[in-house]
């Protein structure tokens, strides 16, 4: 159990029965050791992992999808549901930047954060499981993304299909949180009017440069798969209590859906239309829309020639080249998050005037590593997770493991070192995958990303230069002018 | 003899690029590098016809060093060869290009006629069309081709190139004509500089101001008004129906009222047109005709525009629409690939912070962008289009060619929705300004869109997705 996280929400997420019916009356208790300023912050830290940990699995279910098994017939329905869930996950990020500024906005610190293995978070609405779109699988996105006034035969059917994809352990609809956090904020005796900073609003995340064209359906909708309007990234910059409030309801009711509207196409409905529809193909047969990918991938260090199979809930990658692979997804991965984590935590220095400099170039190299992911997982669906077993009977799948620590260094220019750190990991990696990959479309591949990482590596140190010649290397919140 | 049937002139478009070297380009492939696939393309020997300048008949054909200027910095020109070819029975395979042993007995002529326009597009006075003809020939030679006017000064004419039909030989005895174009010099109506006022300008001591830009003044001004010609727009006027878009597009100055713009009367020997050819043979007359033209180097001639003038002949030949069953999945990728490359290589010569309307030490509206053009035309608010943070032309770069290394991974394109369809080139919403190629400017005036068979490509790719993986080898 990790006690610092889940001893402030015993009685709200695994509440008894007693307890149950005083919070439908008054407030649930606040730990004596927090004020309601940083309960807010603590909630807002949670939902902000909880959206990350809902984003790399509806990803993983979406790369799932499709390969050799899926019957001619059923092809548009599988690219369909896919572009549904990938609009879904891309919304989730939305979720994840906007909870960031709203902790920026009350001055609580930014959290990229979540859950890894082995899991053990009792407030997440599900273990965290990376794995291929399944019946239970949906069934757990669906009661997951719940509004708290669903029931019926349908909903007590999922409901227990979800439990037993849960391995029988307790599920939590995400609505619940968030109607806590809106409660929360929205009280100015737990959270005073001077805990509001509209100055940091220029410090936010804006929808002009995060966006991408992501709204009302008119972005990530291409094969119409998703109800119109959908996908909308909410990312909004905040200055007041009200903001903060409706920022959080807007989330809420497009993802996990705390009221029934007509005509607004929450995550739960979206998710639920795709539950409906497997019913009814499969029904009609053998209906095999994912391919057969690995349950919670992981690598090890090195590959030791007995090395398990398995570890914990975990599939040991164990085959030789798909070893660097996951390996590159990985490092990768912890780029982005990197890149991430230094352009919220440096936002003053980018800020301080308009002109591209250093920030275009880290907020390129976040979705340039997101596109990055995206490749990498559809190369990992395709390769054998062990050595002999056929990649038709057990595939592989982007492991996103959580990297050792997401802090990034204090002085400006170490903080790009650090990125460069990763990107000579990455260099080693495609180093091995060089020689041992013989495959010529992914050499393809690889070769274009060693060629931009060389590019981009000597961008870097010219921006290290810059830094160190106008002695701004030290300061994180003089750096960035190149 | 051979019995023909039809004869072609292939290609049946040729495009020369001006230059005043004294030899052409040599012939080159571009490749994309396997080891740096994100880089420049690599410019590759090929094998080139060198021409003996006497004869007219080819003396070798070899791989030769490709530069794009002479020792002495001139620029060399693109010189295209155009093939004769012929038919000899009814099968599409029965084409091949025709030699002199299947001409044994007939008697070939060729003419090419060509011509610049581009005053009378703006005066409207038919005295203004430059045009040049080399009449029939079958020798040789080079075949000048002097463009004339009726406005143009007794005698004076500008050189528009010439043709030649080399000679064939028992080494190379296949037909072919070769168009060489002009030198890409600037033609006048002044020697010296007129002011808009129509007086003459001159420096501080009081002398007339030769004009620098010239090679020759050919425009007679007193018969013809090129010089001084006003093309006026709005507050001075309304618009004109036949006004280009955007309008005054050519050199001149700023006139006394608002809306005017005066030409300074210039030239230039671009030029284009047609190459015939009649063949007598067998007791009939055989003909054909392809088009050709003439228009500026080619300055970064290792990338290649986001859309060119083939994707717009593929597009008129084969349709806007894409018919699924004509590609695999592979050649779709692939193409998705090469529009994304060159969307990064198109990218690369941009100044990207500038186009998207961002301030440049402070000051606004320094360059013809799409911001501006969004003002003037449509009263829009002056706003950026992107985000001014995010444009950075090494970063608008980068991403691009991110997205074309993960189309290297075999995943689908993901981004047609950020693809500007035909119909969307007026959309000023944040949204409908965002969508790419982004910031550049149609020949219509408008947001530059693919051409609507590129679009379906791409987004063929996209859906193809679930049967690629099948085709996957595994390591």
């Amino acid at each position: 159990m990790r006690s610092r996280f889940a001893r402030h929400l015993q009685s709200v997420l695994r509440p008894t029965t007693r307890d149950k019916a005083r919070l439908s009356a008054e407030r649930p208790p606040i730990s004596p050791e927090l004020t309601g300023h940083q309960y807010a912050i603590f909630l807002l830290r949670v939902a902000a992992g909880i959206e990350h940990a809902l984003m790399a699995q509806y990803l993983y279910a979406a790369y799932s999808l499709g390969g050799p098994n899926v019957a001619p017939q059923h092809a548009a329905t599988v690219v369909r549901w896919q572009e549904v869930i990938l609009g879904i996950a891309k919304e989730e990020m939305g979720h994840l930047i906007t909870v960031q500024n709203v902790l920026r906005l009350i001055s609580g610190p930014i959290s990229f954060d979540r859950e890894d293995y082995p899991f053990d978070a009792a407030f997440y609405p599900f273990d965290f499981m990376l794995e291929k779109l399944t019946p239970g699988s949906l069934a757990k996105y669906v009661y997951a993304e719940k509004p708290p006034d669903w029931t019926g035969p349908l909903a007590d059917e999922i409901t227990k299909l979800a439990t037993e994809a849960n391995h029988n352990a307790p599920l939590n609809a995400v609505s619940e949180l968030y109607q806590l956090m809106i409660d929360t904020i929205a009280d100015r005796t737990l959270v005073p009017d001077r805990a509001f900073r509209a100055d940091t609003e220029d410090a936010q995340a804006s929808w002009n440069e995060w966006g991408r064209g992501y709204a009302h359906g008119a972005r990530g909708n291409a094969q119409g798969g998703s109800p119109a309007g959908s996908p909308d990234l909410i990312i909004r910059t905040l200055a007041s209590r009200d903001e903060a409030v409706a920022a959080l309801r807007a989330i809420a009711e497009q993802g996990e859906a705390t009221r029934l509207v007509d005509g607004e196409h929450s995550h739960f409905e979206r998710f639920l239309t795709i539950y409906k529809e497997w019913k009814v193909i499969g029904h009609a047969g053998t209906f095999a829309p994912a391919r057969p990918v690995a349950t919670n991938p992981v690598v090890e260090d090195s590959l030791a020639e007995s090395a398990p199979a398995s570890r914990g809930a975990c599939t040991v990658i164990t085959h030789p080249v798909t070893f660097y692979w996951a390996h590159l997804f990985n490092v990768r991965y912890r780029l982005l998050l990197s890149a991430l984590t230094h352009i919220f935590e440096s936002w003053d220095a980018y800020t301080a005037n308009a002109q591209p400099t250093a920030r275009s170039e880290l907020i390129t190299l976040v979705f340039g590593e997101m596109y990055k992911v995206r490749g990498l997982g559809s190369v990992l669906v395709d390769l054998p997770v062990h050595d002999g077993v056929p990649v038709e009977r057990e595939a592989a799948g982007p492991p996103f493991e959580m990297p050792y620590t997401l802090s990034i260094p204090l002085r400006e220019s170490d903080r790009w070192r650090w990125h460069l750190d990763m990107l000579a990991a990455s260099r080693g990696i495609l180093g091995h995958l060089g020689k041992l990959d013989t495959n010529a479309s992914r050499q393809g591949f690889l070769a274009a990303i060693r060629d931009g990482d060389a590019e981009l590596m000597r961008r870097i140190e010219l921006i290290i230069a810059g830094l160190e010649k106008t002695g701004s290397a030290g300061s994180a919140s003089s750096g960035g002018k190149v | 003899m051979t019995k023909l049937t039809e004869i072609r002139i292939l290609p049946p478009l040729a495009i020369a690029r001006l230059g005043d070297a004294a030899e052409p380009v040599n012939n080159y492939d571009l490749e994309v590098s396997a080891n740096h696939p994100l880089g420049f393309r690599a410019i590759i020997e090929a094998p080139t016809l060198v021409i003996d300048e006497e004869t007219g008949a080819i003396a070798a054909r070899e791989c030769r060093p490709v530069t794009f200027k002479d020792p002495d910095g001139r620029i060399r020109p693109v010189a295209p060869f155009l093939e004769l070819w012929g038919r000899t029975g009814p099968g599409d395979d029965d084409w091949r290009h025709l030699t002199m042993h299947d001409l044994q007995g007939a008697t070939i002529r060729w003419r090419a006629t060509v011509g610049n326009i581009k005053v009378f597009r703006r005066t409207g006075d038919v005295h203004d069309k430059v045009e040049a003809t080399t009449g029939w020939f079958s020798a040789h030679a080079r075949m000048p081709l002097e463009g004339r006017a009726d406005n143009f000064l007794a005698g004076k004419h500008i050189p528009l190139g010439d043709v030649r039909y080399i000679r064939p030989t028992e080494q190379f005895p296949q037909i072919r004509v070769r168009y060489t174009p002009a030198h890409g010099y600037v033609y006048g109506s002044s020697t010296f500089v007129k002011k808009a006022d129509g007086t003459y300008a001159s420096d501080a001591l009081g002398y007339l101001q030769a004009d620098a830009n010239l090679r020759d003044v050919v425009y007679d001004s007193s018969k013809g008004r090129w010089l001084g010609f006003n093309e006026p727009i709005p507050p001075n006027t309304p618009f004109l129906p036949t006004l280009t878009i955007p309008p005054q597009i050519f050199a001149g100055q700023a006139g006394p009222n608002n809306g005017d713009w005066i030409s300074s009367g210039y030239l230039d020997d671009e030029c284009d047109g047609m190459i015939e050819v009649e063949l007598d043979i067998g007791g009939t007359t055989l003909r054909s005709f392809a088009r050709l033209g003439a228009g500026p180097p080619a300055f970064a001639p290792d990338s290649y525009p986001i859309r060119t003038v083939y994707d717009e002949l593929e597009q008129a030949l084969l349709g806007p629409t894409v018919d699924p069953a004509q590609y695999t999945d592979d050649e779709l990728q692939a193409d998705a690939e090469e529009i994304l490359r060159r969307a990064f290589e198109t990218v690369r010569l941009m100044n990207t912070t500038i186009m998207n309307g961002n301030a440049y030490d402070g000051k606004l509206d320094i360059g013809s962008t799409m911001v501006r053009q969004d003002c003037n035309d449509a009263a829009r608010a002056w706003e950026t289009i992107m985000a001014p943070t995010i444009v950075d032309n090494l970063a608008v770069q980068s991403l691009h060619q991110n997205i074309v290394a993960v189309l290297r991974s075999g995943a689908p394109p993901w981004f047609t929705s950020t693809l500007r369809k035909f119909d969307e080139i007026g959309d000023l919403t944040d949204l409908g300004r965002r969508k790419m190629p982004g910031m550049m400017r149609n020949a219509d005036g408008r947001y530059l869109c693919l051409t609507r068979r590129q679009y379906e490509k791409i987004r063929l790719a996209a859906t193809r997705f679930v049967s690629r993986a099948a085709t996957k080898e595994t390591p």
